[in-house]
C-alpha cells in the first residue's frame, strides 16, 4: 500500500491520453475555498462537512492556481468572466477591460445618484460588483434547448440546465453581444458597461435573447418527452 | 560447442516424445549449471515439453523436488567457490556463474543462469498451494470463475452480512434490538491514538494485497459491499473480518517537513524556502522583523510585478526573494510556494493544515504539453485539406 501511495503522489500522465487530462493523479482533491470555512469549530459542523474534512486530511490536495487568492477582492465568478473574455492567453488585457468596465459602471451610477431626487437615492445601486452579479443573474436562462434525433429528423427539445451551464451561457451571450453589436468606435469596456447596466434593469439585448430562448422552449413543449434522461 | 551440441541433441530427442526429456537431462548433466542451461535453452521447446509432459509437472511434489534439487546444487556451487553454503544467496550464485562462465552476449536471457525455474505454464505464485488434486478436479468450488479468490471473498463478505442481519432479526424477536448498538468505526472516522503526536492515523478500507489480480473495478465493488456491511447497526459482530481488510493511511500533514526557526546575529527569526514552478525557480528569505518590505531580485515587488494579480502577499514579514526563469506568472507561482514553505516554521499545526488544504503547499506539476508528431502543436492540427 505504501508503494502504491508514493506512485499516486507524483506528477502523472494518464496511460491513455484523453482530450481532457491533467498532470494530477485523480487521487488528488481540489483545494479548499476561503479562510472562513476553516475557522468554524468542530462542534458546529454537519456530518457531511466532518466527513469532507477528514477526507481532506488524508488525501493530497492540488495546488492553488495563480488566479485564486484568499484576499477579499477575489471573486470566482469574475475570474471566470475574465478567462472567457481572454484572447490568446492575454489575461492582462482582459483584466484591464473588466476593471475599466467596473470603474465606468461606478461612475455612471454615482452620476445618476447625484442627479436623483432624495426619495430615489436609496434605490440606486452603486457597487459595481453587485451590479455585475445581478446583471448576470438576470441573463441566466432557466431552461435550454437541445437537438435530439428521432425518426430521422432533429427536434429542438427543452431540457433543464445545470448551474454551470446557465452561468456559462449568460457570460457567453454577454461577451458575444458586446463584441458583435457595437459601433466601430466604441470601446469594449464602454459597450460592456452599457450592457451590464441594461441587464441589471432587465432591458437590453442579452435579456431579450434569454426571453427568446424561453419562448422557443415553451413553443416546443410538445417534444419534451423526447428527452430520455 | 557443448551448448549447441546439447541443443541439437535435445531437439532431436524431443521428436521421439516426452520420455526422452528425462533421458536428455540425465545424459548431459554432469554439473548443475548445465542442467539449468538445458531447461532454458529454448522457451518454445520448454513449453512444448511441459505441455506434452502432462499434469505431473504441475503438482506440488514436482515443485518441491525442484526446489530441493536446486538447494543441493546451490551448496555444491558454494563449496566449489569456497564460500559458506549456509549463507549463499541468489546474488552470490549469479556472481559465481558469471565468474565460471563468462559470457560476452548482450541478451540477459542468453547468458547462463542458475535459478529455480517454475514451469512457464504455471500462472500462480509459488507460495500459493495448488488448485487441483491428483484426480485433476479443482479444490475450490469457484475455480471455474477464473477469479476464485475475488469471488470467494465477495461470497464470504456477503455471508457475513447475512449473518449480521440474522443476528439482528433474532434480537428483534427477543425485543433486544437497539439502534444505539456499539457502532464499529465506519470508514471515515478518526481513530486517535493515545499519544498526541502528529501521526494520528485514519482507518480506511485500502487495497488488499491478498488478492493477486484485483482490478480497480473489482476493488470498488468490494468496497461497496464492505460499506453495506458496515451500514448495518450490529456490524461489530464481524469486526475481525473487516479489520483484516483495512489498511491505515497516514495523515498527509505529517509528511510536511518543517524546518526549525533559525536566528541570525541580531536575534531576528528567519527562515528560507525555495520552490519551482514550470522552469521558474524562486528562493525566499523570510524575516520576522515587522516592517513588511518585500524586495525581489533587489527591486521592490511593485516594480518587479506590475500586474495586480501577481501581488497578493502579506505585510508582517520582511522578504528577500531571488527569482529566475520562466515567465512572470510562473515566477509568481514559484515565489508563492517558496513563501509558504518558508512560513511553515512560523506557524502552528492547524495553520499548516489549513494552508495545505487551501492548496498552498503542493508543488504545481503542470508543465507545457509536448508537441505531437503529425500536429502543428500540442493540440492544434494542420489545416485540413479536402484534397
Amino acid at each position: 500500500m505504501a508503494a502504491s501511495l508514493t506512485g499516486l503522489l507524483k506528477p502523472w500522465t494518464p496511460r491513455v491520453l484523453l482530450v481532457r487530462w491533467s498532470r494530477y493523479n485523480p487521487y488528488y482533491l481540489e483545494p479548499g475555498p476561503r479562510k472562513e470555512v476553516y475557522h468554524i469549530p468542530e462542534t458546529e459542523l454537519t456530518p457531511e462537512q466532518k466527513e469532507e474534512r477528514e477526507l481532506k486530511s488524508v488525501r493530497p490536495i492540488k495546488a492553488a492556481t495563480n488566479s485564486v487568492t484568499s484576499s477579499v477582492f477575489n471573486d470566482p465568478v469574475l475570474s471566470k468572466f475574465v478567462n472567457m473574455m481572454m484572447k490568446d492567453g492575454d489575461k492582462i488585457i482582459a483584466k484591464g477591460i473588466i476593471t475599466q468596465t467596473l470603474e465606468n459602471m461606478k461612475r455612471k451610477q454615482v452620476e445618476k445618484y447625484h442627479k436623483a431626487p432624495e426619495g430615489k437615492k436609496a434605490e440606486i445601486e452603486c457597487n459595481p460588483y453587485a451590479i455585475f452579479h445581478q446583471a448576470l443573474e438576470n441573463c441566466k436562462p432557466v431552461i435550454g434547448l437541445t437537438s435530439i434525433q428521432k425518426g430521422g429528423k432533429f427536434y429542438q427539445v427543452p431540457i433543464p440546465l445545470t448551474d454551470n451551464r446557465r452561468r456559462f451561457l449568460a457570460m457567453k451571450w454577454m461577451i458575444t453581444e458586446c463584441r458583435d453589436n457595437k459601433h466601430r468606435r466604441t470601446l469594449m469596456y464602454e459597450k460592456l458597461s452599457q450592457e451590464l447596466l441594461a441587464a441589471f434593469s432587465k432591458e437590453g439585448n442579452v435579456v431579450k435573447r434569454k426571453h427568446e430562448l424561453h419562448k422557443m422552449a415553451e413553443s416546443n413543449r410538445a417534444y419534451a418527452h423526447y428527452r430520455w434522461w | 560447442m557443448a551448448a549447441s551440441g546439447g541443443k541439437t541433441v535435445g531437439y532431436f530427442l524431443w521428436k521421439f516424445g516426452n520420455c526422452c526429456f528425462n533421458l536428455n537431462t540425465n545424459f548431459l548433466s554432469p554439473t548443475p549449471q548445465v542442467l539449468s542451461r538445458q531447461l532454458c535453452v529454448s522457451a518454445v521447446l520448454h513449453r512444448k515439453n511441459l505441455a506434452a509432459a502432462g499434469s505431473e509437472k504441475f503438482s506440488e511434489e514436482f515443485i518441491k523436488k525442484q526446489v530441493e534439487e536446486f538447494n543441493i546444487r546451490k551448496r555444491h556451487l558454494a563449496n566449489m567457490m569456497g564460500e559458506d553454503p549456509e549463507t549463499f544467496t541468489q546474488g552470490d550464485i549469479n556472481r559465481s556463474i558469471a565468474y565460471l562462465f563468462p559470457s560476452s552476449l548482450f541478451d540477459n536471457k542468453a547468458k547462463p543462469l542458475m535459478k529455480v525455474r517454475l514451469p512457464p505454464g504455471l500462472l500462480f505464485l509459488s507460495h500459493v498451494s495448488f488448485q487441483w488434486g491428483a484426480d485433476r478436479r479443482p479444490f475450490h468450488f469457484l475455480f471455474y470463475t477464473g477469479k476464485q479468490s475475488y469471488y470467494s471473498l465477495m461470497h464470504d463478505t456477503f455471508t457475513k452480512a447475512l449473518a449480521v442481519e440474522k443476528h439482528q432479526d433474532r434480537l428483534r424477536g427477543k425485543d433486544l434490538f437497539t439502534q444505539a448498538a456499539k457502532q464499529m468505526i465506519s470508514f471515515l472516522t478518526f481513530a486517535i491514538s493515545q499519544g498526541n503526536d502528529r501521526l494520528t492515523q485514519d482507518q480506511r478500507l485500502g487495497a488488499t494485497p491478498i488478492l493477486p489480480c484485483c482490478v480497480s473495478r473489482q476493488h470498488a465493488r468490494f468496497i461497496q459491499l464492505m460499506e453495506r456491511l458496515l451500514s448495518l447497526p450490529y456490524c461489530s459482530v464481524e469486526e475481525d473480518f473487516v479489520q483484516r481488510y483495512r489498511r491505515q493511511l497516514e495523515i498527509q500533514s505529517s509528511k510536511q517537513q518543517v524546518q526549525p526557526l533559525q536566528y541570525d546575529q541580531h536575534g531576528v527569526a528567519y527562515s528560507t524556502g525555495d520552490a519551482r514552478r514550470k522552469t521558474a525557480t524562486g528562493t525566499v528569505l523570510l524575516r520576522d522583523s515587522g516592517s513588511g518590505s518585500i524586495s525581489i531580485n533587489g527591486t521592490n515587488y511593485v516594480h518587479y510585478f506590475p500586474v495586480l494579480q501577481d501581488r497578493s502577499v502579506l505585510g508582517r514579514f520582511d522578504m528577500q526573494c531571488i527569482v529566475s526563469g520562466g515567465g512572470h506568472s510562473s515566477q509568481v507561482g514559484a515565489l508563492r510556494l517558496s513563501i509558504s514553505r518558508a512560513m511553515l516554521s512560523f506557524l502552528t499545526e492547524v495553520q499548516v493544515e489549513t494552508m495545505r488544504q487551501a492548496g498552498l503547499l503542493t508543488p504545481d506539476p503542470r508543465i507545457k504539453e509536448r508537441k505531437k508528431p503529425g500536429q502543428e502543436g500540442a493540440r492544434r492540427k494542420f489545416t485540413w485539406k479536402k484534397r
